[in-house]
Order: structure tokens, then sequence, then C-alpha cells
């Protein structure tokens, strides 16, 4: 063994300890130092732990986080999310593969420079389709920008990362504040670089301005955003900005403090729009009070609960978050209410269960707080890994201490004196932050022992999910955090009588404990005040897809799927027709058009066969094929499962096998009834809601667009979208311009200049980039 | 205590009793496979134990499911029964194994040749006879003129030539026939009954013998001066005299007796058999005959339209293959014998059997591992003196072993037989490639018979095996290896013997098979 390999080990053991629940965290501390696991340094691990070789086996080929084999250099992840899957992101994946020159049966190129995967959702969804290298966050990535994509990548990899300024200082003569919204979506769009853009433009110019970095501003369809506030003037937004827009901005708002200062800067402006004047203007402006801009619309008709303070918040500032009413709630709790009395206003609230199974939230923590036990375990379940979903993500990320507040009344509330905070790996930034949260409050007597001297002690920690969708189920998170394989077990006993460590536990969805401080200072009837009969309160949801304006939405309960798509999205991108909405990820299901003036409450979406799920929103158009959608949700479902029952283990496979043999056109009419069939065995006999709800997007697609069932299997796809049973061909509208020709990675099309183009089917691929190229939308599926 | 309904029956147990045992106390059996005894609980996996909660119409597996206050539990309504069969049908699609090899399915005998290769190989010739003759009452003449369908099928033609399974058979044929004592296999106790054969070809003579060996008496019927019938017209250089003679003459001695030179006409068959026998089954091996017989109609337990008299062999219609008219023939005592217990007439069941067709290459390396690599041997005197001693054992060698090591004890064929599951149904995708992990004194590990329930992960950690066995993978792809990459005999140590005998299937084997 070499001792490099041992050493690390050996130090990574020295700082998590020896126990088997360990294994998720040394497993990961392994592969930050090595890229991968290499089998000496597992072995080491058996050697040295009570870790044995059945269980390291059995946890790193568990959870897709690990990898056994070494990686290229830099890990090129595309997303293939709910979202980037609807515009194309396998063609993508195909293309960097072929880009590569990657064999299909590998994953790395020649020089091991890169490794391609492929990831369930970066949470970016309104970018889509999204790519990311290493840290770098690619967005709109189309087939023919792969090569682009990667040239960028390796000339910019070597330049150092500008230090972080900390100009953000707050200044007694401040001329105004600039807000930048810092979510992962905007950081990925580019807003890095506009805030050091930013910082840059003030202090050359000595501007004495406040920039406030916020958390998600939820407009994630116009990002980069900056806000411009100041004193006497209304607001602006500025939308879709690009770094070198960003000193006319902020000059147009705000004078140099010095004359020199003010020469330089107008003598930048010309040579700025000299150079760049060839740069279209993307960049729109919009005032705050102005209606029917985008801004206005988006923003209008939602409720900010969860999300309270939106883009006012700085995610990681104690004093504002005090300011603004944080640590209310927890205050009044722990020192003018019981335990008693907190579980009454939540029950009393109606509030239900935000993850999906909409179970009542006060009734579940009665259950915890009613079972006497030593010891009680409150958990915050952030394992969102629907992909076309960031509810969770943008929450932890802006709003971290609203979350440990609601944890933290939660545990006085059941009596719990340990809180675990359960986040998916692939949200660095929402570890992060909560890490500084939790950090923070420590210090601030927020955690930890006797709480704001009123005796109530609790302790929070952080355990990062390690990739598997099946612990977003209660169980399953319960047994990982446990060091185990996600394995669901079972209920009952349900967790609130047996669960971590055989322990009471609360489990709880990061949107439903946002919730809580928000309903324990304005009461519970203003909180269900909002809402339906069914379903009290907002809902908040990722509104991705073929619309106008995608982002992050909170909305009262008992809005209509039109409201939603047409006034708040502003309707279908691009003139298409609006088709269906997918709701509640892979557990949901998609109601059609012609549904969509239902409200939206958990009663009414599982009575059409769909879900509340976590609150994916996805809106697909006129070319969005249902079977293929359908496939998509049950492929990820079926690479999901974690196998142990065998209705889902093997009832999901044949399922999507048959609708393989659909979208290839090799189905047969008796094949809908076996899925029918299939599909109804698998909802009643698996253990989990994994499995039980697994066949809704095909069950729901069956019921409401059988027809297009029926056309695969007669040989063709309505909308074009399956590729084996699709060709590409060329119309009449060619100009000639052989964009497609010389961009066909396959020379399936021979150079004709200024005449109508061929595709020789034998060669084709169906890689789609010709038609991405075509200037005229000449080339056309079939 | 807790107070429940399982099946309308109430029931009362106590607190954290599951459905499953709370059942058993009852009496009502449902079936486990994932399931060990009181060992683990909230283990469910394989979902074979579905029963249903009336109160809500849901499904659970009652083996993790703890009894509570007030339950209405249905083990056996449709939709109970159609949920298990599902289960058991997409486990079937998933299990890339054979409960019997491809060679004892085409014969038509289903005479269990593997267990003959092996006998043979491991000089245990005596015993390798009795097991041929439970199926083949005369395995010297088939030795001689079968064609061999069980060649056909043989998987070691995808590595070179098929065992000679026929020359083995003939062989150990032989060693018997050349014994002062020959085999005669133990009678069940004496009924008296009489039962008359019609016709002395291989059905009849296969006939007689099953219908003696079940203590019944037998009269061999025949209009020719010989026994033999169609066997008596094969040419010398392909079935010497003396072996038909010889293989006849066991019969006899076997207690049948023999009214030759005796034609069977209406009149004697309608006054003198059906008086005299409590049976008849004809075999004459002539379908014209039929008419005089009165003989209309056949099922398919041999039994005609006319009650005792039962039909079988070349009568229905004429067959190319001995070995067809001779498993005929003991089909047909089988029924008489269920008749004449008052049983009858009946066809032997045959088990639910696994299929996964073709070896891939790969497989084909696996399938080498049971195997010598040698080429099939050719009897050094030519074909009809057949194999030698040293012969025999060497090509008996050659046998992948195809067959299962666990063919009754394991559950998912058990259970598959017993709700008619079909294993085609739901094997439409690609299938897994199958391993055999040989290096193991007394255990073999196929771990694509395996149903992933995860039983020996848990011994074999619960014993404190150093190594042990893991999961390795989720979802469909998830298997059960060795960690490491290590060799079985270091994976299991001290838990073989627990791990096996709680595998639910075929996966987890003695070497040596049940």
């Amino acid at each position: 063994m070499s001792t490099e390999i041992k050493n690390i080990v050996d130090n990574i053991i020295q700082e998590k300890g020896k126990s088997v629940e360990m294994v998720i965290p040394i497993l990961q501390a392994i592969q930050e130092n090595f890229n991968y696991l290499p089998e000496e340094a597992l072995q080491r691990v058996c050697d040295t732990t009570d870790i044995t070789p059945s269980k390291i086996y059995g946890i790193s080929t568990f959870y897709s986080q690990f990898r056994h084999k070494p990686v290229g250099e830099h890990i090129i992840k595309v997303c293939v999310g709910t979202a980037c899957h609807v515009k194309g992101a396998m063609l993508v994946y195909d293309a960097f593969k072929r880009e590569l020159e990657i064999e299909d049966f590998d994953d790395t190129d020649k020089d091991g420079l890169f490794t391609v995967e492929k990831i369930a959702c970066l949470g970016c969804c309104t970018l889509a389709p999204v790519v990311q290298i290493d840290e770098t966050t690619y967005g709109h990535v189309t087939t023919e920008k792969v090569g682009e994509v990667i040239q960028d990548f390796i000339e910019n990899k070597d330049k150092p990362k500008s230090e972080q300024k900390s100009s953000l200082a707050v200044d007694e003569k401040t001329q105004g504040e600039i807000r930048i919204g810092l979510g992962s979506c905007c950081i990925a769009s580019g807003s890095q670089d506009i805030k050091e853009e930013l910082e840059d433009t003030l202090s050359r110019n000595h501007i004495h301005v406040d920039v406030k970095q916020v958390g998600c501003v939820g407009v994630c369809n116009q990002v980069p955003m900056l806000e411009i506030h100041k004193p006497d003037e209304v607001t602006s937004f500025y939308t879709k900005i690009n770094a070198e827009e960003v000193r006319g901005i902020v000059l147009n708002h705000f004078q140099p403090t010095s004359f020199i200062d003010r020469f330089k800067s107008r003598f930048n402006n010309f040579v700025d729009s000299f150079v760049f004047e060839n740069i279209p203007k993307l960049t729109k402006k919009y005032a705050e009070d102005e209606i029917n801009t985008p801004i206005s619309e988006f923003l209008e008709g939602q409720i900010n609960i969860a999300t309270e303070y939106r883009g006012e918040l700085k995610p990681f500032d104690l004093e504002e978050y005090k300011k603004l009413d944080g640590f209310k709630a927890l205050d009044k709790c722990l020192k003018n209410m019981t335990p008693q009395e907190v579980v009454d206003e939540i029950e009393e609230s109606g509030l239900k269960g935000r993850g999906g199974g909409g179970f009542l939230t006060g009734q579940k923590w009665r259950l915890v707080k009613d079972n006497k036990s030593d010891k009680k375990y409150v958990i915050c379940n952030g394992d969102e890994g629907d992909p076309g979903a960031f509810m969770d993500r943008m929450l932890l990320e802006s709003y971290p201490f609203r979350i440990i507040e609601g944890l933290i009344i939660a545990g006085y509330a059941v009596g719990a004196s340990e809180g675990i905070l359960y986040i998916r790996a692939e949200y660095p930034l929402a570890v992060k932050r909560i890490r500084e949260g939790i950090e923070i409050c420590q210090r601030e007597g927020m955690l930890g022992n006797n709480i704001l001297g009123t005796g109530f002690s609790f302790n929070l920690k952080i355990f990062e999910g390690a990739g598997a969708f099946v612990c977003g189920e209660e169980t399953a998170l319960y047994k990982s955090i446990e060091g185990n394989r996600g394995y669901p077990i079972l209920r009952p006993p349900y967790p609130s009588e047996k669960g971590l460590w055989d322990k009471p536990t609360l489990i709880n969805n990061t949107e439903t404990f946002s919730l809580v401080p928000w309903i324990i200072r304005n009461g519970s009837k203003a909180f269900n005040s909002t809402g339906t009969e069914d379903s009290k309160g907002t809902k908040v949801f990722a509104l991705a897809g073929k619309i106008n304006r995608g982002g992050l939405i909170e909305v009262p309960m008992g809005i209509t799927i039109r409201q939603i798509v047409e006034n708040i999205g502003g309707g279908i991108a691009n003139n298409k027709k609006f088709k269906a909405v997918q709701i509640g990820g892979p557990s949901g299901g998609c109601i059609p058009e012609s549904m969509a003036d239902i409200p939206i409450d958990f009663a009414s979406l599982t009575e059409v066969g769909a879900m509340m799920g976590s609150g994916g929103l996805i809106v697909l158009d006129e070319t969005d094929c249902m079977v293929d959608i359908a496939h998509y949700f049950l492929s990820f479902t079926q690479d999901q499962s974690c196998g142990r029952c065998t209705f889902c283990r093997i009832g999901t496979r044949r399922m999507l096998e048959i609708l393989e043999k659909i979208t290839s056109g090799q189905g047969k009419m008796e094949d809908i009834g076996t899925l029918e069939k299939l599909a109804e065995q698998t909802q009643k006999g698996s253990i989990c809601n994994l499995g039980r709800t697994a066949p809704n997007p095909v069950t729901t697609t069956l019921k409401y667009f059988r027809h297009e069932y029926e056309a695969h299997i007669k040989g063709t796809c309505p909308t074009g979208k399956c590729k084996e049973i699709i060709r590409y061909e060329i119309t009449e509208d060619c100009i000639g311009c052989t964009k497609c020709a010389q961009r066909c990675p396959s020379d399936a099309i021979p150079v004709k200049p200024y005449e109508v183009h061929e595709i020789e089917q034998e060669k084709c691929i169906k890689c789609d980039v010709c038609r991405e190229v075509c200037p005229v939308d000449a080339v056309i599926t079939k | 205590m807790i107070e429940l309904k399982i099946n309308s029956q109430p029931v009362k147990v106590k607190e954290g009793t599951t459905v499953l045992k709370a059942a058993e106390s009852l009496g009502i059996e449902i079936p486990t496979m994932c399931y060990l005894k009181d060992e683990f609980e909230n283990h469910p996996s394989c979902m074979v134990c579905l029963v249903k909660n009336k109160n809500n119409g849901e499904l659970f597996p009652s083996c993790a499911m703890p009894a509570r206050e007030g339950m209405d539990i249905i083990c056996d309504d449709e939709e109970v029964i159609e949920a298990r069969k599902e289960g058991l049908e997409l486990l079937l699609s998933d299990h890339v194994g054979d409960c019997e090899a491809p060679c004892r399915l085409s014969c038509p005998a289903f005479m269990d040749i593997p267990e003959m290769n092996r006998l043979i190989a491991n000089n245990k010739f005596d015993e390798a006879l009795q097991l041929v003759k439970e199926d083949i009452a005369l395995p010297l003449i088939l030795g001689y003129i079968c064609p061999a369908p069980c060649e056909g099928a043989c998987r070691r033609k995808q590595v070179d030539n098929p065992v000679s399974i026929c020359l083995l058979k003939r062989f150990v044929a032989d060693v018997d026939i050349n014994k002062d004592s020959v085999y005669l296999p133990e009678k069940k106790p004496q009924t008296n009954k009489n039962v008359a054969v019609i016709g002395s070809g291989p059905a009849g003579l296969a006939a007689a013998y099953y219908i003696l060996k079940s203590g019944q008496n037998c009269v061999i019927f025949d209009k020719k001066e010989k026994a033999g019938g169609s066997l008596l017209s094969v040419p010398e250089n392909e079935l010497p005299a003396k072996a038909l003679e010889s293989e006849i003459e066991i019969i006899k001695k076997f207690g049948a007796k023999f009214e030759l030179n005796t034609n069977i006409n209406p009149e004697i068959f309608e006054n003198t058999l059906k008086k005299d026998f409590d049976a008849i089954i004809i075999a004459t091996g002539n379908p014209e005959e039929n008419f005089n017989f009165d003989l209309k109609t056949i099922d398919s337990s041999y039994s005609t339209n006319m009650n005792g008299v039962f039909a079988c062999g070349s009568v229905l219609r004429h067959h190319k293959m001995a070995i067809r008219a001779l498993a005929q023939g003991k089909e047909a005592a089988f029924s008489v014998n269920l008749f004449l217990e008052g049983k009858g007439p009946g066809k032997a069941n045959r088990l639910f059997n696994s299929r996964f067709g073709k070896l891939t290459e790969s497989e084909i390396e696996e399938y080498k591992k049971e195997a010598i690599f040698d080429n099939r041997i050719e009897p050094v005197k030519g074909k009809l003196s057949g194999f030698n001693k040293e012969e025999a054992v060497k090509e008996a060698q050659r046998c992948l072993r195809c067959d299962c090591r666990k063919p009754t004890s394991c559950k998912l064929r058990v259970y598959a037989d017993q709700y008619g599951a079909n294993q085609k149904k739901y094997s439409f995708g690609e299938r897994k490639q199958l391993k055999k992990y040989m290096h193991h004194n007394d255990v073999v590990f196929e771990q694509e018979k395996c149903i992933r329930c995860g039983l020996c992960i848990e011994i074999a950690s619960g014993e404190k095996e150093l190594t042990g066995l893991t999961y390795i993978g989720r979802g469909f792809n998830v298997k059960i290896d060795i960690p490491f990459n290590k060799q079985l005999k270091e994976a299991l140590t001290i838990a073989s013997q627990k791990c096996v005998e709680a595998c639910p299937t075929g996966a987890l084997a003695f070497k040596n098979g049940e």
C-alpha cells in the first residue's frame, strides 16, 4: 500500500472516527482526495475501523456519488433533469461524447482530460440545457455549442479566480443599494462575474453604494439581474445583463464622488461603447412599479411565506435576519409557549408536509411529541432529488437561518435535543450556507446548550447525502444516516415511533420547516386563511420547461395551473401551444391543458392521477412527446430504485422495456395492456412510495394521451421526438448556406452551396445539430 | 394482546407479532422466500407473502407487518393470488437458470440425464442404472436405437460436441446385464389386481415394467411368436438380437407373463379380457387395429372411451422414435396405477421449469468450469461395442452440469409451480449474463439465480465472516458479490452451510446438490 494513500486515509479516520455509521462521510472524504475510491484506500478503512468489506462495498456501490475508477482531470456533468431533458439534454450528452471521441461504453476521453457523466438535476432548470464542467456552469448549451463550451473551458481553466473583495461593508454616506442574486442559477448564469465587475467599477469610481448579495430572487428566467435601490428613485431591475454592461448601468444611476473619477468614467464609457458597439444588447431594464413587465407579472399573484423577504435578505447576515423578524418565532416559542401550544398552533394552521405525501405536519409533531423516549431527533429532509425541482436548494441557499429556526422550534415542540439537516451532496452551496448558518447560530447562542437562556438545548449538524433519490423517502433517509444502504423499510413502525437509531424521529421537508417561523409569528389563522379547504397556505414550485418566464415561485394553494402558466409564467415560449404540465416529478403525472383549470392542492392533484410531489412544475408544449416524457421519468425512477422489492426492482425495468419497444416503433397494441397491468401491480405491490408512485407518469400519459402511444405503435412519433422512428429532412426552404453540411458530425449532408441540401439517411445519426444551426428552420423531423 | 381477523377467522396475538406468524398460528400457510424464521424482521423483498388488509384495500408483505388491532386480513383472494403470481413472474423474468437441464427436458422419458452422468463420472454405475430405470425400462435397447434428442439439446454442443448420453446409458445397462443378478427394482406391495397389456413393443414392455413395479400382476399379449413388436424388425447391426432378448428376459424375470401367438379379436377383448382384467392397456403399435376394440377417443391420461381401457404408443399414431413409445408406456402405466388405486386416471405432474435459452460466449466459459475439456470420446472398439469403463467415466465428466443443484428445495420453483407462473410473460429484456463462482470446496454461487433477498449477506455478517458477501450496485442491476474481488472460499468460511440452507433459490448451493 502506498504510504500516501495510507496517510491520507488515516488522517480521514482520525477526523471522522472509526464507527460504522461514519462510512459515508469517510468515503466522501476519500473521494474528495483522490477523485475516486482507490481499492487500497477502502482496504485501509476496513483494516483500521469497524467498517467491514461487505459494508464498504455495499455503501460505495449504492450511492451514485461514489466512483471506483479514476476519472478524467475534469468532469463534465450534463444535467438531464426534466427541464433539460425536454430541451434536448440527451443530444447534448451524445454531442459531448462525440466531440471528445469517447466510446459508447466509456465515459472518459483518451487523454484522460474529461469525463462525461449525466447528472439527475443541477437545479438550474431555467437555464436548460445546463452543463457543469468542474465548478463552471454553462447554460443554454445546445448540441452545436458543445465544441465552443469545451474550448472556452480549456482556455479559461488555468486563469486564477480573482480574489473575493470585501468592498461590501456598509458605508454611512451610502448613495443607495445594489442587489445581486447569488443563488445557484444566478451564479451559473454569470452573476459572480457581474459581482466582480460591479465591485471593480465601484471601487475605481469611488462610488459609495451598498452591494448586497441576496439569495435566490426567484426570477431565474431573467438572471443575471441587478436591482438598483436609491432613496428617491423607483427601484430598477436590470435583467439578463452581462459583465460588460455593468459599468454603464452603475454610472447611469450613481455619480462618481470626485471630478477626476467622473471624467475617467466618461472616458471609459466612451471606449466601452466603441469596443462593444457590436454586441447585441439583450439586457432589458424595468422599473418596479411598471406594470405589464415580465418582472411585475412574474411576481404578481405570488405570496412569500417560505420565501419571505425574497430578494432583500442576505443569506448569511444574522443581524439582518433578526431585523426582519428572524428568530422572533423561536423567542416566542421558548419564552411564551409550551411545546404543546407550539404543536397545537402548527396543527391548527392545517400545514401539510411539503415533501409530497401531504401528511398533516401538526399531527406528525404530536406523534413524535407523545412518544416517550430518552432521546429524539428532528431531521430536515433536503435530499431533493427530483429532476426538475430546486425548491429545497433555493430555500437552503437563501434562507438558512429560517430553516434552522424552524428546526429548533420543531425540536422544542417534540422534545428533541438533536437535529440533522440531510442535504444532497450535489448542492455544495446549500451545504456551505447552512454550515455557516449553524456556526453563526452556535456563536450567537441560538444553538447549543441553554438557548436564549431558556434552558432548552438543541444541536444541529449536517449530513451530506451521497446521491440516491430514494433517500428522500423518510425511512431510507434515516437508514442512510445510520450508515446503511438507502433501503426503505416497511412502515409501520413509522419514524415517529421508531426512527433514527430506533428513537422517535421527526422528519419534515425543507419547505415545511421554512414555513414554521412565519406561522408561529403570524398565527395559524393567518396561514390557513390562504389556500383551499384541503390544503392551506402556499406552495413553492420550480417552474420550468417550455415557458416564457421560469423560476422559483411561491403561490397560494388553490391557484390554477393555467394561472401559473399564463400569468406568472407568461405563457408558452416561441408561440407554441400549451400541451400539458408535468407536476410532482417522477412520482407525479402529466395533466393535459384541457384540465389546466383545476386548482392546485393535494387532493385535486391526486384525484387526476398526479401528485403534489415536492413541487417540480414542468410545462410542456406541442412539440413534446408524451411517451418520451413517460419514458424519461420511468427511466429515472427505474435507475433510482433501491432494488430491494421485486415490483420496483424488476417491474419498473420491464415497464421501461415496454416503453422502449414502443418508442422505437417495435411495440404492439397488446403491449399497452401489459404496461397497464404491470403499472397497477407495481403501484400495489411495492414497499415504499418510490415504487408505489413510479408508474404515475405512465398511467397519466396513458390516461390522457393514449393516442400518442398508439401512434408510436403504428410507426410514427407525432412530435418527431423519438429518435429511432424519426428521420431528418431538409425542406425546399433551404437557402443553401451550407452551415448544416459543415457542422454535420457524420458527413451525412453533402456541401452544395446555394442549393437545397439533402440528408443521406444511412449516415445520419440524428444528433439534431443540423436543425439547431439552420438559420431558416428548413431542417425538419418526420 | 391484539385482536385481528385473518381470512375472517378471529385471532389474538401478542403485540409485535407479524401478520405472517399470526396466520401461521391459525394454520394458514403463506408462502415466503426472503423471510428467515425469527432471525430477521422487516426484511421484505420478494413480495411473495403479500396479503391484503380489507380495511383499506392495501397489499403488504405479511412477513414484516406487525399485526395491529382490528386488521381484517385476506390471504387468498384473487387479487392477492394474482399479485403473488405477478411477483413470481417478474422474479422469473430475471432468473438466469435452468431447473432441469435441456437434455432432460428434451428426453421424451424425462430421464435424469445429468444425474446419470454424475454417477457414471463417480464410478457409481449401479446407481446410475437404477436411476435410468426410473424412467427408461429398456436402457440397453434404447442405448442402441435411440435417436437421442437429448444430445441434440445438450449445451456441450456449444463448446464442442454433445455428451454421448445414449452410449453412456447403454454402458450402464451393459454393465448390469453382464452381472450374475440383474437389477430388479423393489416392487410396491402386491395388490392382486390384474392388468392386460396388448402388444409387446417398446410401449407395451415399458408399461408392463411400471405396472409390475406398482405391485399389480401383468400379462402381455402379442399375436407374434416373439415378443418385441417393432423392435424385432431393427437390423442386427443396429440392435443385436441378444440385447433385445436379454432385456425382455428382465421384464419376464420381474414377473410379466407373456401370452404370445395370441390374437386379441373383439370377442376375446370383450368377453375375456374385460372380464378377467382390472385394466387393459392397448399398445399394439398399429392404429388400424383400433376398430377391433371399438377404440374412439384417447385423452392425455391415456384413458379411452371405455372404462378401464387405456391406450398408448403407436396405437395413437405411428411414431418413429421408440423412446417416445416407451415414454408413453410408462405414463400409461402411471395412469393405470392411479386408476387401480381409485384415484385415476391421471397424468404425472411435471414441476415448473425455468429455462433461459442459449448460452452466450462468456457463459460457455462459465459452464466449462464444471467439466473437463476433452472433446467427445469415440469408443475404441467402435460404436456398436460401446464404451469401456474408462471411456465412460471420462465422457460423463464432459457434462456441463446444466441442471440446478436445488431442484426440489428451490422455493422459487415450488411457488412458480404452485401459482402457475409464466416465466416468459415478462422476459422481453436483454437477459443478464450468468456466472459460476466455483472457487470453494463445498459451495457454488450462481448470482443470476439470486432473488436479491440478501439473507446470505446478513448471515455471513452475523457469523463474523471477515470478507463475507455484499450488495454491489442498486436497482435492477444490484447483485450479490464478494468484496475486493476475492474468491468464494474467502467469502464464506464458516457461514457457508447456513447461507446455502437459507438461500431460497439455487443461487447458493452445495457442490454435491441437495
